[in-house]
């Protein structure tokens, strides 16, 4: 424990402090957060996608083609599009976009790599979560190892994929205080770096 | 007799080759004399006698500071060779990079405190004492272990 240069007691560490969290069983805000992102990617794509026929019908036929969100072609489209999104992706990485950016991948549930057979039966199945008011999700909340329904389906789980440590090290050498002082010999910035460090990269 | 030539200016009494050998000799008469001057001369001695510090404190930095056109020596600064000799693109590539690096570390580790604190609410809820999160599953856990 680092001693505290203006003489106060440091508040207690996290509980998962001097441990890795790469490979351990993801949390709801996490998945959730990734889950968020993904899909206002896979909408982002998918409403670029549809300008991009309209103009392109414009130009080559001078008819205007109008996309109503009702519309049940629009509503398949989208579903295909989005099962094509998650399944291509757990399939070949593990992680979708929104995976990568919070750091959590999809992995077998003994920790190995997903097969492709795995991550279109999940993608399948994920619609089953929400049903019922989301009911499969609770897995997340109240399970031993953190899987929704349709990871139990699938045979997956989620763990996260990044290493705190290395972010940690990251920051207290400097490159996470972009706009701070960097002199090694500051002792007062060393221990404030690794306070910060501590209270910010449990792991 | 005929009538003897008549003297004329200095330049008539010495022909052009006999003024370049005038000149040459008067180049390493002057060179000579500048090095045994200088070897006779102990620089040593000399820079012993000198106080440097004294003759720095009489420099009035100020002053000297005020009598340069600072301004004149910026536009004579060639910006665009400055520019075209720095990799503007390596440096602007490191920057953002390591700000991307910091912002996703950030939103990563926001959002496994955020973790942290629902599985502890839920521990609490549960009446069971949350010990960190759980994992990882068994067979990575015996290939670390191995």
């Amino acid at each position: 424990m680092t001693a505290r240069v203006d003489g106060t007691t440091p508040s207690a560490p996290p509980a998962v402090a001097g441990e890795r969290l790469r490979g351990k069983y993801a949390g709801f805000a996490s998945r959730f957060t990734a889950f968020a992102v993904d899909v206002v990617v896979s909408l982002g794509v998918f409403m670029l996608a549809l300008a991009a026929i309209s103009f392109a019908a414009r130009v080559l036929t001078g008819k205007d083609i109008s996309w109503h969100n009702g519309d049940i072609w629009v509503v398949i489209a989208y579903a295909v599009w989005a099962f094509i999104y998650f399944a291509y992706s757990w399939a070949a990485d593990g992680r979708t976009a929104g995976m990568a950016l919070v750091g959590v991948r999809v992995v077998r549930d003994d920790g190995t790599d997903a097969s492709a057979r795995q991550a279109i039966v999940r993608t399948l199945a994920f619609p089953l979560s929400f049903l019922f008011l989301g009911l499969g999700l609770a897995g997340i909340l109240l399970g031993d190892r953190r899987r929704a329904l349709h990871d139990v389906i699938a045979g997956t789980a989620v763990v996260y994929s990044w290493d705190t440590r290395a972010a940690r090290l990251r920051f207290l050498s400097g490159d996470g205080l972009s706009s701070g002082p960097r002199h090694p010999g500051d002792t007062t910035v060393c221990a404030a770096r690794t306070r910060a460090a501590r209270t910010v990269w449990p792991g | 007799m005929g009538p003897s030539p008549s003297l004329g200016s200095d330049s008539d009494l010495v022909n052009p080759f006999q003024r370049q050998h005038v000149e040459v000799l008067a180049q390493v008469v002057t060179e000579r004399a500048v090095e045994l001057v200088v070897s006779a001369l102990d620089v040593n001695a000399v820079l012993d006698q000198v106080d440097i510090n004294r003759v720095l404190d009489q420099i009035d930095l100020d002053r000297l500071l005020g009598r340069m056109d600072l301004d004149e020596m910026v536009q004579r600064i060639d910006v665009d060779a400055l520019v075209e000799q720095t990799d503007l693109g390596a440096v602007i590539a490191a920057s953002s990079s390591g700000a991307a690096s910091d912002l996703l570390d950030v939103v990563r580790s926001q959002t496994v405190g955020l973790d942290e604190f629902i599985a502890r609410w839920i521990g609490r809820l549960r009446r069971r004492p949350y010990t960190g999160p759980p994992g990882p599953p068994n067979r990575v856990r015996a290939e670390a272990a191995s």
